[in-house]
């Protein structure tokens, strides 16, 4: 636990440091919002009796949560391939808590950025449901969805060779999951064989539960078992993560 | 007897398809300067990376500061330094927080650390740069840093691997004075590997010969050097040199004869060689050309030879 948290202060650290990196997540999230949905706000008035900002901005909220989780991802891949690590693997500490040390630097830039896109979001016009309880229940919900995302992607930097590598098959996972969800467009427009795609993506179910809470948008999915599958997307993508990562470090 | 800081017996590391250890024997009491000598992909960084716990060997055992390798190696992690052959730092930390962090995860009190930093930044004379990013730094001030941060958690075994390689002499120097004041002072146990013949005489008691995942001899360097003989004549030339080799081989006062096999050159091993060196040259009788020769004290370059068959050379 407490090299957990040596090794997540220090990734911090670093993050602060890099303002490139900090800007670049910042204005990603910023030219999400008002490029696209402003630009497509224009199109489309509504969406089943929401503002479109208020109907797209979790889908997009969980893209930037993607973004975070990559940045984190990198810098496992990087200190991997730099052989940083092996600093962690001579000392006394459980292997564990480094996995969970990068993945607790992951999720934490992956929240930092939901929340930038959030608090823009609203600025250009969505509309936040009154209860703060819906807040805080999709923002839960949002650091499950990180954690499996986290997780995804450290698992994929645990076996990558090269940066280039993990980019290529994150890029994979990335644009599908936002695509082929209800992200960007209603469930009930798409043709069959897409809506069985959508509905095997836990980004769908994220997002029409952050709709829900956090939005007031009508619920199109049972509630609960919106829940249940974001958790059990994050300890999936968590146990990828752990037993890629054991892989690696056990030679 | 002497306290024994790293044991290890019949140590192998396979990979799927290469044999990097083929089972090597090491004993290094506590308080010496190990050093293992070899040329690249001897299997020198496989041997460090089981001694340090970083790699699980196939087949063997080791005690490193008294504790096991594979069942107690929290205990061992405890008690080592360590450096890694490349250089391994975080650009974009200062040099103190490198230190620091690493002081943080053995979970050294606060005051300690920022003691321990004092002492260090001192030791290998960083001076202000200590507050600066690592990417400012230079080749040789990595390796100080490295080198300090391996110092850091006062370990009683410290285990550098080509801890001097790419460096300009003045950066090697001062390293090398560092580890012999360690040594001195603190009685601190250093086992290296380095393909610097000058590294393994200057710092070392004691000197292992890695060649091929073998430890094909160790002992004393000036032992080493004194069993190869009192004088080497080494002959350079082209054409038939191996009846060139049979003839003085037969001579009563050439102890040995050796061929470094890549370049050709000729090793006589004599009684004495100023004596010797006529004799010697008109021995040669047989139409091989003798372009160069000269005399000189065995060194550890000879050593080397001796024991693999080739030369070693700096790369």
């Amino acid at each position: 636990m407490h090299a957990t948290y040596v090794i997540w202060s220090k990734h911090m650290t670093k993050f602060w440091r890099s303002t490139e990196e900090l800007l670049g997540l910042a204005l990603q999230s910023v030219l999400w919002v008002v490029l696209f949905g402003v630009g497509m706000r224009g199109m489309i008035s509504n969406v089943e009796g929401s503002d479109y900002m208020s109907y797209i901005l979790p889908g997009i909220i969980a893209l930037s949560a993607l973004g975070g989780a990559v940045g984190g991802g990198i810098v496992l891949l990087d200190e991997r391939l730099r052989g940083i690590t092996k600093e962690y693997l001579v000392a006394p500490i459980p292997r564990l808590s480094i996995l969970l040390g990068n993945a607790s630097s992951t999720a934490t830039k992956a929240m930092i950025q939901a929340a930038i896109m959030l608090v823009v979001g609203v600025l250009m016009g969505a509309r936040l449901s009154l209860n703060p309880f819906g807040w805080i229940a999709a923002l839960l919900l949002l650091a499950l969805f990180a954690i499996g995302f986290s997780g995804l992607a450290l698992a994929v930097a645990a076996i990558s060779r090269s940066i280039m590598g993990y980019h290529g098959m994150i890029f994979l996972f990335n644009l599908p999951l936002l695509f082929a969800s209800n992200a960007l467009y209603p469930l009930s427009v798409l043709p069959g064989w897409m809506r069985v795609i959508v509905m095997l993506n836990p980004t769908t179910y994220l997002v029409d539960a952050v709709r829900a809470l956090a939005f007031g948008v009508p619920a199109t999915l049972p509630l609960l078992l919106s829940v249940a599958v974001v958790l059990l997307f994050a300890v999936l993508g968590t146990w990828l993560a752990l037993s890629l990562f054991q892989r690696s470090v056990l030679k | 007897m002497t306290e024994m800081a790293i044991e290890a017996r019949g140590l192998v590391k396979r990979y799927a398809e290469v044999t990097a250890v083929d089972g090597i024997d090491l004993q290094v009491p506590a308080g010496m300067i190990y050093a293992m000598l070899g040329p690249n992909g001897a299997g020198k960084t496989t041997t460090i990376s089981m001694l340090t716990t970083l790699v699980r060997p196939t087949a063997g055992a080791g005690r490193v500061a008294g504790y096991d390798l594979l069942r107690e190696a929290p205990q061992v992690r405890t008690r080592i330094g360590v450096t890694f052959q490349d250089i391994v730092l975080d650009n974009d930390l200062t040099g103190r927080q490198v230190l620091d962090i690493h002081g943080q995860l053995y979970r050294q009190p606060a005051d300690l650390r920022r003691k321990r930093i004092a002492d260090l930044v001192d030791l290998v004379q960083l001076g202000d740069a200590i507050d600066r990013l690592v990417k400012t730094y230079s080749g040789g001030m990595k390796r100080r840093l490295e080198l300090a941060r391996g110092l850091m958690t006062d370990p009683a075994i410290l285990f550098l691997d080509e801890p001097t390689q790419g460096l300009d002499p003045q950066n090697r120097t001062g390293i090398w004075g560092y580890l012999r004041e360690l040594n001195r002072q603190r009685g601190l146990t250093v086992l290296l590997t380095t393909h610097y013949m000058e590294e393994a005489e200057a710092l070392a008691s004691q000197v292992g010969i890695v060649d091929h995942g073998k430890l094909v001899s160790q002992g004393q360097p000036t032992e080493l050097v004194a069993a190869m003989g009192a004088d080497v004549i080494r002959v350079r030339g082209h054409g038939d040199s191996a009846a060139f080799l049979n003839q003085v081989a037969g001579l009563p006062f050439v102890e040995r004869v050796e061929t470094d096999r890549a370049s050709g050159h000729l090793s006589l091993y004599v009684d004495q060689g100023s004596r010797r060196l006529v004799e010697i040259i008109a021995a040669n009788t047989n139409g091989y050309q003798i372009e160069d020769v000269t005399i000189a004290r065995p060194t550890l370059a000879d050593v080397f030879l001796h024991h693999t068959g080739h030369a070693l050379r700096d790369e």
